[in-house]
């Protein structure tokens, strides 16, 4: 049997940046300061502007390096910048030590945990597999990681329990979104993608009052520095 | 050099080379692991004189130890000089007994290696000993489903699991290194020699803390000359593991496609040289990491898993 067919040097490459992205998705599951996950998030987003510019090399259009100037800077710089603010007055900043809750939701150990999302990514896998879109210049697996990406950071907001490191799920979320919008539609207008990235802007203004917001709520409570969601029980009816 | 070497000749070089190579590459990484602290280190060449110290020294059984216990040493050396006819070690082309088992059939005989030296520690009813013996095993049940999910990554690549063909893929063309099927299950074969080889994300190669010891507790009894082949022995493993690494999945360069005698003569310092590229490299993540706790460990082997795993699913969906 002859060996099988080497992709390119793009389609491997683009291949390359979006494997490396799921791992940095799956890495969070390992990240127990949220210090370390703000930067994972960090590398992730500088990732998606590198494949960015690729594709934009590789397919001739400006425009993707302009979105990549600017998705660097407002998901490199701005987003975590904020983040970390956001995060200065709890205990959270400072690590585990202070804020015990970043920890897992203590439901299944970490290494089951990413049994579960390896399962999770399989079912991402073959359900874009199953699709059979067969772009022109898109590689098919990218989609494919782009989903898994997806349905891993679900797992990664389901796993986790405080506020700050759900919030981050969500952006890398949004990551594995923009993923898919450069494979499937690279030649998407500017200004689309540009609303996308102030739709992300608002989740962040969202997710900064909730973490304001519980932080609050846990000082009058006399229960300090928690962003534990599992005190959101107790506000019911 | 116009000399043509008889293959048989070559054959029993390749094992040459990694049974006199083996201290010679323990010795540079350990060498290059004490500069990096700070440390003057060894010589180079000390591993060499520690076995030829511990073979002239006499040799001692526990009490209630039988046979198992003494032909235990032997067995597994000579399993480890077994593998080194299976894999390219000097050649691109494969030789004779090349070609009697693929890399599950290497694997196989690594495993009875470590079988035997893990049976050879339940003989001496040491509590040590049994420790390791125990750990190493419970471990090693871990890291076979990556061991076997990189095979499937290479039997989906090139169609046969025999590792001459992968090493021949690899070499065809730029494009095959940088498929992410290909750097995934690299990736995950390098956890997995790792923890292999004990070092550090999963054990203190050089310590005396029997706490965290895995591997380096099974030998404790052992004494003189048997021990000198156990020890010969672990080094052989590792220079078997990194020729498997870099002759076929990331760097299958330098090897000799003809069997002039030059050739295979670059191609043995070739071996060695990569071979020490890689320990440098795993001397710098002996440095720059912490032991796991024991208990951590699965999530490094889960870790190795993640990457194998995803390996097969991009070959799968032929984009990888």
């Amino acid at each position: 049997m002859l060996p099988a067919q080497a992709p390119g040097a793009y389609t491997g490459g683009a291949n390359v940046i979006a494997v490396l992205i799921l791992l940095a998705e799956f890495g969070m599951f390992r990240q127990a300061l949220l210090r370390d996950q703000i930067r994972l998030y960090m590398a992730q987003s500088g990732l998606i502007s590198v494949l960015a510019v690729i594709v934009g090399a590789a397919r001739h259009l400006p425009e993707l390096y302009v979105l990549a100037g600017l998705a660097a800077a407002l998901k490199v710089v701005a987003i975590p910048l904020l983040l970390r603010r956001l995060l200065r007055g709890t205990d959270l900043a400072e690590g585990p030590a202070g804020g015990a809750d970043i920890a897992g939701s203590g439901g299944l150990s970490l290494a089951s945990t990413i049994l579960v999302a390896i399962v999770v990514a399989a079912f991402g896998f073959f359900a874009a597999g199953a699709l059979g879109i067969r772009a022109v210049a898109a590689p098919v697996t990218a989609l494919s990681v782009s989903v898994s990406v997806v349905l891993v950071a679900f797992v990664v907001m389901i796993h986790r329990r405080d506020v700050a490191s759900q919030a981050i799920g969500l952006f890398s979320l949004e990551n594995g979104i923009s993923l898919a919008a450069l494979v499937l539609a690279a030649g998407l207008p500017l200004i689309l993608e540009v609303a996308l990235l102030f739709d992300l802007l608002v989740a962040v203004v969202v997710f900064g009052l909730l973490i304001r917001l519980h932080h609050l709520t846990g000082l009058r409570q006399g229960r300090a520095e928690s962003l534990s969601t599992a005190d959101l029980t107790s506000l019911r009816g | 050099m116009t000399a043509v070497l008889p293959i048989p000749v070559i054959q029993v070089f390749q094992v040459l080379t990694i049974a006199l190579g083996a201290p010679g590459v323990s010795g540079v990484i350990s060498r290059v692991e004490a500069r990096l602290q700070g440390r003057r280190g060894p010589r180079v060449l000390q591993p060499y004189y520690d076995l030829a110290k511990l073979f002239r020294k006499e040799a001692l059984a526990p009490e209630g130890a039988s046979w198992v216990f003494l032909a235990a040493p032997l067995a597994a050396f000579t399993c480890y000089l077994t593998v080194p006819l299976l894999i390219p070690v000097l050649t691109t082309y494969g030789l004779p007994l090349g070609y009697m088992g693929d890399i599950l059939g290497g694997g196989f005989i690594l495993s009875l290696a470590s079988f035997l030296v893990a049976v050879a520690a339940l003989e001496t009813g040491s509590p040590y000993a049994q420790l390791g013996a125990s750990r190493a095993k419970t471990f090693a049940a871990i890291t076979e489903p990556v061991v076997l999910f990189v095979v499937f990554t290479v039997a989906l690549i090139t169609g046969t699991d025999l590792p001459y063909a992968l090493a021949a893929t690899v070499r065809s063309s730029a494009g095959q290194i940088i498929r992410p099927a290909h750097v995934l299950a690299a990736a995950a074969l390098f956890m997995v020699i790792l923890y292999e080889t004990g070092r550090i994300p999963v054990e203190t190669h050089t310590g005396t803390n029997e706490f965290g010891m895995i591997e380096e507790a099974r030998p404790f009894e052992h004494s003189g000359p048997y021990f000198a082949l156990l020890k010969w022995g672990s080094a052989a493993k590792q220079l078997i593991l990194y020729t498997i690494l870099m002759n076929v999945f990331i760097a299958p360069w330098g090897l000799a496609s003809s069997a002039q005698a030059g050739a295979v003569l670059l191609a043995i310092v070739a071996l060695l040289a990569k071979a020490s590229a890689l320990g440098v490299a795993v001397a710098v993540i002996d440095n720059s990491f912490a032991k796991l706790r024991l208990f951590k460990i699965t999530e490094f082997a889960s870790a190795a898993f993640l990457l194998a795993v995803l390996g097969v699913f991009t070959l799968y969906l032929g984009g990888g």
